[in-house]
């Protein structure tokens, strides 16, 4: 009669209420809003698109080479000389992210040599399958106004795809601090070029937003 | 150690390589020798198989010979006495630096979109012996992208950087100079010919060699990246010169096959056939499960693994004499011994035989001493030919024997149907016409000195005429050199009767003399070894004489070779027909023969990888895993053994072909002895003397691979050769072989598939003229039979023969071949009959 002992703690469990915390305000409610996430946050990937509209991967597989974690697929393909997909010979005929599997280290985007695939800020999706969880090139090919796509099951808000590429790489061009400041990015479909990331010493709205999330935690804590 | 030993007597060169004392070989170029020592030196041109040119300068090292010290490329180079050798001197990095530099100047850096990135030398060697930075900030060269150069290859010339490899390979091993250098200071350029494409057999070794990605093969372009690529060495099996190759493949599929450079055997060199080929497995009609034909529709249903096997359980239980396989040189040795022992041993047929009738008598290949590729090939030895064009037929052989033959000074003796791709090098070429050869080698062997009991039969004068060549010939065999003789079927409308009674001269001449069977189909050396043969056991038994311990039974009667056997099939005396991955509509000489024959069958069983037209008509199709799905283990034509070895999973249920006649033996009650391929190893090596000796687990992991000791117990009694038929107004047929055929492996292989060119009848010019043809096609007759055929005007073909090829599209030269010993045709202008 064991397995009633676990029906009950099922049956306590449901009257219990939802453990998940919304945002501030709840979701739909008024004040709904999410917390502020630093620039070089690691979310959802894209597949960018150059401004004439061309994709930009052009499935070389240094993604999936690098990946620590394995969850990228990539074949590559020649490009129909009528209807090329990608500037080049190569394109990425398939490309696919588990998400079951990344663990958002961006060494994907570090390793790519055309700036093709870059990460949003977002982490709020979810799935109820294994197979929804991998994400396929259509999915994670930005629209043809170079956003990415918000798809039904994923927390998009306004504002929020400002940040899926533009300065998202941890280093400076090659390396060098003296290359801090400089436009290293190609041009992208809806955003044109972007400016590069502020240096290090500059302090940016964001940094100021989440440092006062900072001090009210810390403060919460003193006081609890 | 007690007292000092006198220090052996140094042999070599000694010299000076970076602070160490060293000593190389006499002649030796610094590259190998600095190889040879573990000191890298960086290359781009430079290739072990082929002669230095000195163009890529990138081995430049500071060399000082007592005139002080010089930049000099180490490729072309040979180690003299006392020579002092820097190879990390601030000169020599300058250098390095310096050509890095001066080769990236143009080349592209889309290494990202490059198949060759992550594998490239030019990549390897910039991160390793490059400057790191550039200081050109030029525009850089540009060509039209990818040119295809043929059907396979396609050249990119931004990224080409002049190193000579392709072209000098195309030229000296290949000898197809289809590809040159074209134009000028910077815009130099590797090309074609105008309107003749590089449709060389072996322009995948071009891909190969190539030390940046200019040249990149059609079926791999994109299709994966060197860095994830898993990799097996195998041999390749299409035919029976046994390549050692490299499996790669990527998701569960095999998507390129590399050269090995195996001394003994191909030298890195692959035909386009064995490199190209595994697309068939891939990519072809493969036949996933087992199919029984439904008795009420006729159609092949498919059915579990048990439910085949009982069918052909009930089909097998009937007289030996009744059942009756042809084929099984597909097969690695581990299938060839089971489905042996399964029909010889349990069943108790002897109608077993792996030839389709197209090859030499299994008791003549069987019982001749073999010589090896490394033997043929020494320098200073004589090579016969005796039978087909080996560019045809074995590619790979044929690359080992011209470098002997063009490069070592082997002298060659021709005896071959057509002229051949080495008749411009042979030191003696006979116009042979059919049925001639045997009259041929008996005009030598007398000449040489051989005690025969009979004269020259030459009515027609052909030999006579031919005195000077045969003097020549005789001198060059007069065993003071060591004898190769290469001997394959050259024409398929004669009778193999003719070069068997050659052979049999040539042993009387000297019994010293070796041979290789030039026998085309893959593993058909271990189809013989193991008794696929009528009238044979395993290890070259006769079966009177078959000592088999672990067999339950022999057969107790000689069987039927593959002709016969489809004669008693026509005619209602065989029940069961195993077809053991053949296709005997397409490969057998007479196709209404084998339609008799598979109607006039109760039960035939085809068992195969491959669905073909063949297995379309069969009772029961047992589905067979291929290359590169299963281990096992290759004979090639020396004998020696090499692995097979499994890199890719077999679609669905097909199976080990050693397994199905395991699973059958059950079937039948009886149990075969072995569950796994360590446990069939253990049997061979304990049954047959042979295969005593091997060790199955490192087989060919660390040498070229064992070749077996075939020591035969037994001779063959060779008697007077058949007379050379008489002279004759019309035309002797010659049927020879092309590589791209019609065949399972071409046809199956996509990027293969529409390279067989259209079949035509070639004819010596001075015929064409002395005959008046003029136009495209003749009107050949043949019986009461007329056909039009198109011409082609070919001066390889001996005057008074004509030469088609079966096989191939438009027409099917086997409905001219009789079944006589040799085949006349009469040849007419079109129009007329």
């Amino acid at each position: 009669m064991g397995y009633l002992r676990g029906f009950a703690v099922t049956a306590k469990k449901i009257f219990e209420g939802v453990t998940t915390k919304q945002y501030e305000g709840g979701k739909g409610g008024k004040t709904d809003q999410k917390a502020p996430k630093p620039e070089r946050l690691h979310g959802r990937h894209v597949l960018n698109k150059y401004e004439d509209g061309m994709e930009k991967c052009i499935g070389c597989e240094l993604c999936a080479g690098v990946c620590p974690a394995n969850c990228i697929y990539v074949r590559g393909a020649e490009n129909p000389p009528s209807d090329p997909k990608s500037p080049g010979e190569r394109f990425g005929y398939v490309y696919e992210i588990n998400y079951l599997r990344c663990i958002h280290c961006d060494m994907c985007v570090e390793a790519c040599p055309t700036e093709a695939i870059t990460e949003t800020k977002l982490f709020e999706f979810s799935f109820s399958n294994r197979s929804d969880a991998i994400y396929t090139k259509d999915e994670l090919l930005v629209d043809d106004d170079g956003r990415p796509q918000q798809l039904p099951w994923e927390d998009w808000r306004d504002g929020e795809d400002q940040h899926t590429s533009g300065w998202m790489r941890a280093t400076a061009p090659s390396g060098k601090a003296s290359a801090q400041g400089t436009v290293a990015w190609s041009g992208e479909l809806g955003y044109g070029v972007r400016a590069p990331e502020a240096a290090q010493n500059v302090r940016t709205p964001i940094d100021a937003a989440i440092e006062a999330v900072a001090v009210d935690t810390a403060k919460a804590e003193e006081k609890g | 150690m007690t007292t000092a030993e006198p220090t052996e007597a140094v042999t070599g060169v000694p010299f000076t390589l970076n602070g160490t004392e060293l000593v190389a070989e006499e002649g030796e170029l610094l590259i190998d020798a600095c190889d040879r020592n573990g000191v890298h030196i960086p290359r781009f041109c430079y290739h072990n198989r082929m002669k230095p040119v000195g163009m890529c300068r990138m081995c430049l090292v500071e060399v000082d010979t007592g005139r002080g010290k010089a930049l000099q490329p180490s490729c072309m180079l040979p180690v003299t006495p006392e020579m002092k050798v820097e190879t990390e001197s601030e000169a020599t990095k300058k250098a390095q630096d310096g050509v890095l530099e001066l080769l990236l100047a143009n080349h592209p850096l889309d290494c990202p979109v490059c198949d060759k990135g992550g594998e490239c030398p030019l990549q390897d060697n910039a991160y390793a012996f490059g400057p790191g930075e550039t200081r050109f900030v030029e525009e850089k060269r540009h060509f039209k992208k990818p040119i295809p150069i043929s059907d396979l290859v396609k050249l990119d010339r931004e990224r080409c950087i002049l190193c000579d490899r392709c072209t000098r390979f195309a030229s000296d091993v290949a000898g197809d100079p289809l590809i040159h250098f074209i134009d000028r200071g910077s815009q130099t350029q590797v090309n074609t010919f105008p309107d003749h494409p590089f449709s060389s057999y072996f322009s995948g070794n071009t891909v190969q060699i190539c030390p940046v990605g200019a040249l990149t093969a059609e079926p791999y372009r994109f299709k994966a990246r060197p860095w994830d690529l898993e990799a097996v060495e195998s041999t390749a099996t299409v035919d029976s010169t046994g390549a050692r190759v490299v499996l790669q493949s990527s998701q569960n599929e095999i998507v390129r096959v590399l050269g090995v450079d195996s001394d003994a055997v191909n030298w890195s060199w692959l035909s386009d056939k064995e490199r190209f080929s595994y697309e068939a497995t891939a990519k072809g009609d493969r036949i996933e499960q087992p199919l029984v034909k439904n008795e009420e529709t006729g159609m092949l249903e498919a059915t579990r693994w048990n439910n085949a096997a009982k069918k052909v359980g009930a089909a097998l239980r009937v007289e030996p004499d009744r059942i009756a396989a042809v084929g099984g040189a597909r097969m690695p040795l581990e299938g060839q011994y089971a489905w042996a022992k399964l029909l010889k041993g349990v069943v108790g047929t002897d109608h077993v035989d792996a030839q389709l009738d197209d090859g030499l008598p299994g008791p003549l290949v069987l019982g001749l001493p073999r010589a090896t590729i490394n033997d043929a090939c020494k320098p200073g030895g004589v090579v016969v030919t005796i039978g087909a064009d080996l560019k045809e037929e074995l590619p790979t052989l044929f690359l080992r024997l011209r470098h002997a033959v063009v490069e070592d000074g082997v002298k060659l003796i021709e005896l071959t149907s057509t002229a051949t791709h080495l008749s411009d090098f042979a030191t003696v070429r006979f116009d042979v016409t059919p049925g001639s050869v045997g009259q041929f080698a008996t005009a030598i062997a007398k000449q040489a000195g051989a005690d025969l009991d009979f004269d020259v039969a030459d009515e027609s004068g052909l030999v006579e005429a031919q005195a000077d060549k045969v003097a020549a010939a005789a001198a060059l065999l007069d065993g003071s050199v060591p004898v190769t003789i290469i001997v394959g079927r050259g024409n398929l409308a004669e009778s193999p009767r003719f070069t068997s009674d050659a052979v049999g001269i040539f042993r009387r001449l000297n019994d010293d003399f070796q041979f290789m069977p030039a026998l085309r189909r893959g593993n058909i050396n271990g189809a013989l070894e193991m008794g696929l043969v009528p009238g044979f056991t395993p290890g070259g038994v006769q079966r009177e004489s078959a000592q088999l311990d672990t067999w339950p039974d022999v057969p107790d009667f000689d069987g039927m070779d593959t002709k016969e056997i489809f004669r008693a099939a026509a005619e209602g005396r065989i029940d069961t027909l195993l077809l053991l991955a053949a296709n005997p509509l397409q490969d057998f000489l007479d196709e209404d023969l084998v339609r008799r024959a598979l109607a006039n069958v109760k039960t035939v069983i085809a068992v195969d990888g491959i669905s073909t037209e063949t297995t379309d008509l069969a009772d029961v199709v047992l589905p067979a895993a291929l290359f590169g799905e299963v281990d096992g283990t290759f004979v090639n034509l020396e004998g020696r053994l090499s692995p097979l070895r499994a890199k890719v999973t077999p679609p669905s249920q097909a199976r080990p072909d050693w397994m199905i006649p395991a699973e059958l033996a059950i079937v039948l009650g009886v149990e075969l002895g072995f569950t796994t391929i360590d446990e069939l190893h253990s049997e061979l090596s304990e049954v047959l003397p042979s295969f005593a000796d091997i060790d199955w687990d490192t087989l060919g992991s660390s040498d070229d691979g064992p070749v077996l000791k075939l020591n035969r117990s037994w001779n063959i009694e060779f008697g007077k050769p058949a007379a050379a038929p008489p002279a004759t107004s019309a035309f002797r047929l010659v049927a020879t072989r092309k590589l791209w055929d019609q065949g399972t492996m071409v046809q199956e292989s996509p990027s293969l598939a529409s390279l067989p060119s259209e079949a035509a009848i070639h004819l010596n010019p001075d015929d064409i003229e002395r005959h008046g043809f003029v136009g495209d096609s003749v009107t050949v007759r043949i019986g009461d039979q007329t056909h039009t055929i198109p011409l082609t005007s070919d001066v390889r073909v001996n005057p008074t023969t004509a030469s088609i090829p079966v096989c191939l599209p438009g027409f099917d030269a086997r409905t001219l071949i009789t079944g006589r010993s040799t085949t006349a045709v009469e040849i007419r202008p079109n129009g007329t009959t």
